[in-house]
């Protein structure tokens, strides 16, 4: 640097900014999409992000919108309300995105979802599944089942299995909560018995004092929220420590690693989720073909979400020819889709109805173990009045 | 029997706590520095035995390369980041470590991947029935290493030449020197063995939880600080007291408080009340 003369400096940032206007200029249509590249949630965000990717590079290989290059603009969220908001306030002013994506947690999604709809960018929701979300405003899209919505089909799936006394274990945030609120409101329609509950917090691994509580109460099922990162180590010290009843899981077990972690011990776990990996469905096995010819790795749930929301939003895109605001909202609201997750269509809130898929670990591999198609139970919220 | 499982629970947990918060306090009792980036030692050791013992297939090989590897990390961390910093006020050791704590968690991330790894044939996780309570082998082994380790250092610090020499800079510095003791080499082997030990406990709590990831230090970071406090800081049986102490109540606290308060705020709710009663610690020497 020394030789450099003293003006160099300046210099540097004048060309750097104008390098980016240009650069801006060149970059056709913007996709934004947050997600925790970094933090705790790192590993679910690099599924999402993967899916995303894909989802845009598919569409760009059958050549773009109206000839244009589709990019996806990537900012870091880290899961956390308070990083959210500068990121997709920047994605709106800074980069123009004519969409936004979620590919993030409830927490940062629901910070995100009111500056989306001030701006009236539309924004499409992958896997967070607080209620708050869509009633940010009519701007606002969901591609997964609401938490609550989940937690009732739990209940029944308990009914199925003919089972009665649950013990309930959440994992303490938005997404543990809404499963157990929705799982709560089914297991008192389905009358089940809830012998007991129990919270615990996100960093857990180590389940001992917990594991040794609940084989005291002697349930005949257990309903555990959480992630594979937590579900992996309770799953199996619940198994190494006697506990032979089934465990009922939920779209946060949806990962490969989840059987990694647990080993044996995943064996019989059963989860509700969106992603039916035995499906007949072309587009869901082209997906989990193509998803791993990209990434070397088996789809999950986030990634099949995430490849969802971004194709949906694409989808609008394409109808619109490239163009944002109130015309994408209102060709996203009217449009249907078939899509790795089932086929879709948005209410008058903007959230699905659809089947919950229920898989089962069986040879070191989610399966298909049942569908639950219970349309009233598992009717999504409408538009308040 | 709950109330005997729950005891036995408590006390896996806070052995792994004694041998993280063990080094802690060694560094605490020598150098008066908060040593927070400790627990990426303990991340480092759980990384490197997961790889070592999915590459050889052999956990002991596993915990020897862990236990070294931590160690000379320990060492080089107090070389390049602390002892410039000796003639700072404390808080700017600290500041530093946070920082290198922060570092390398993203450090992890990057070179081993934010998915986290699990060892591909897990040792030790058969049943083990004693006495009518069940465990994971894992979970007794944690126990039996645990006490072990300390019972090799604790005669190691009193029957050795190089025991002595760390006890007399711990007391005394200036005087130790002025012995012939070289501050240097003491430091740099308490640096070594407290290091050691935190990823030791690294690879324990792989084996118990089957899953090494880049943020698995940042609840011990602040935690193992708490148990140093409560043990009264720098004293050696004193942390080891409260760190299974702490196991137990977070075991009973989970379980009849945990729908009030989360099982890290029970720890710090404990803390807090105990230093209420006795400012110094459960076990202060002083």
């Amino acid at each position: 640097m020394k030789s450099l003369p003293p003006f160099a400096p300046k210099l540097l940032a004048a060309a750097v900014a104008l390098a980016l206007p240009v650069g801006a200029a060149w970059a056709d249509i913007k996709i934004g999409f947050n997600v925790p590249s970094t933090g705790f949630a790192a590993a679910d965000g690099k599924s999402a992000l993967d899916g995303a990717k894909l989802a845009v590079a598919e569409a760009n290989a059958k050549g773009g919108i109206a000839g244009e290059k589709l990019e996806l603009v990537v900012y870091d969220d880290q899961a956390s309300p308070k990083e959210a908001v500068p990121a997709v306030t920047k994605m709106i002013e800074k980069d123009k995105v004519v969409v936004g994506v979620s590919g993030s947690y409830s927490g940062s999604t629901r910070a995100a979802a009111s500056i989306f709809q001030k701006a009236q960018v539309p924004y499409v929701v992958a896997y967070a599944i607080h209620p708050d979300i869509t009633l940010a405003g009519d701007y606002m899209f969901r591609v997964s089942a609401m938490g609550e919505v989940q937690g009732r089909g739990g209940a029944k799936l308990v009914q199925n299995l003919g089972k009665k006394n649950v013990v309930v274990i959440t994992v303490k945030n938005d997404f543990g909560q809404s499963l157990a609120a929705g799982f709560k409101e089914g297991a008192s329609e389905l009358s089940l018995k809830i012998i007991n509950e129990y919270e615990y917090g996100m960093a857990d691994r180590q389940f001992g004092p917990l594991v040794s509580k609940v084989k005291a109460d002697n349930p005949e099922v257990i309903y555990a929220s959480g992630y594979y990162f937590n579900a992996g180590p309770l799953v199996s010290q619940l198994r190494a420590a006697g506990v032979t009843v089934p465990i009922i899981g939920q779209e946060g077990y949806d990962s490969e690693k989840f059987v990694d972690i647990a080993g044996p011990a995943s064996e019989g776990t059963l989860i509700t989720t969106s992603l039916d990996r035995d499906s007949d469905s072309t587009v869901t096995q082209t997906f989990l073909a193509n998803f791993r010819k990209a990434t070397g790795v088996g789809a999950d749930m986030v990634a099949a979400s995430s490849y969802t929301a971004t194709s949906v939003a694409i989808e609008g895109l394409r109808k619109t020819g490239g163009k944002g605001g109130e015309a994408l909202k209102n060709a996203l609201a009217s449009g249907t889709y078939d899509t790795p997750i089932g086929k879709l269509a948005f209410n008058d809130l903007h959230e699905v109805q659809k089947n919950l898929q229920v898989q089962i670990v069986k040879d070191k591999a989610f399966h298909r173990h049942s569908v639950i198609s219970d349309a009233v139970l598992l009717a999504p919220p409408s538009k308040p009045k | 029997m709950l109330f005997i499982e729950l005891i036995a629970q408590g006390l896996v947990q806070g052995s792994i706590y004694a041998l993280i918060a063990l080094g802690l306090t060694l560094v605490y009792g020598l150098l008066r520095i908060l040593h927070v980036a400790h627990a990426a030692l303990f991340t480092l050791g759980a990384y490197v035995g997961v790889l070592v013992c999915n590459a050889s297939g052999s956990l002991a090989v596993a915990f020897v390369c862990a236990a070294v590897v931590a160690g000379i990390a320990g060492v080089l961390m107090y070389r390049l980041a602390y002892q410039p910093l000796l003639s700072q006020p404390p808080f700017v050791a600290l500041i530093a470590s946070i920082g290198l704590y922060i570092a390398a968690e993203e450090a992890f991330r990057i070179v081993f991947g934010a998915q986290g790894l699990s060892f591909t044939q897990p040792s030790l996780q058969g049943q083990v029935t004693l006495g009518g309570l069940q465990f994971k082998q894992a979970e007794l082994m944690v126990m039996i290493g645990t006490v072990a380790i300390i019972a090799v250092l604790a005669w190691l610090q009193s029957r050795t030449r190089v025991g002595v020499a760390c006890q007399a800079t711990v007391s005394d510095p200036q005087m130790a020197e002025s012995f012939g003791i070289s501050l240097r080499q003491v430091r740099d082997i308490n640096f070594f063995i407290g290091s050691a030990l935190a990823g030791f406990a690294g690879v324990w709590v792989a084996l118990l939880n089957n899953l090494v990831e880049p943020t698995m230090g940042s609840v011990p970071s602040y935690k193992a600080l708490a148990i140093i406090v409560l043990g009264g800081l720098g004293s050696v049986p004193g942390t080891l007291a409260a760190a299974l102490v702490l196991g137990v109540v977070e075991a009973f606290g989970t379980i009849y408080l945990g729908q009030l308060l989360d099982r890290n705020a029970i720890a710090f709710a404990f803390l807090i009340a105990v230093l209420m009663v006795r400012p110094q610690g459960l076990f202060a020497r002083r």
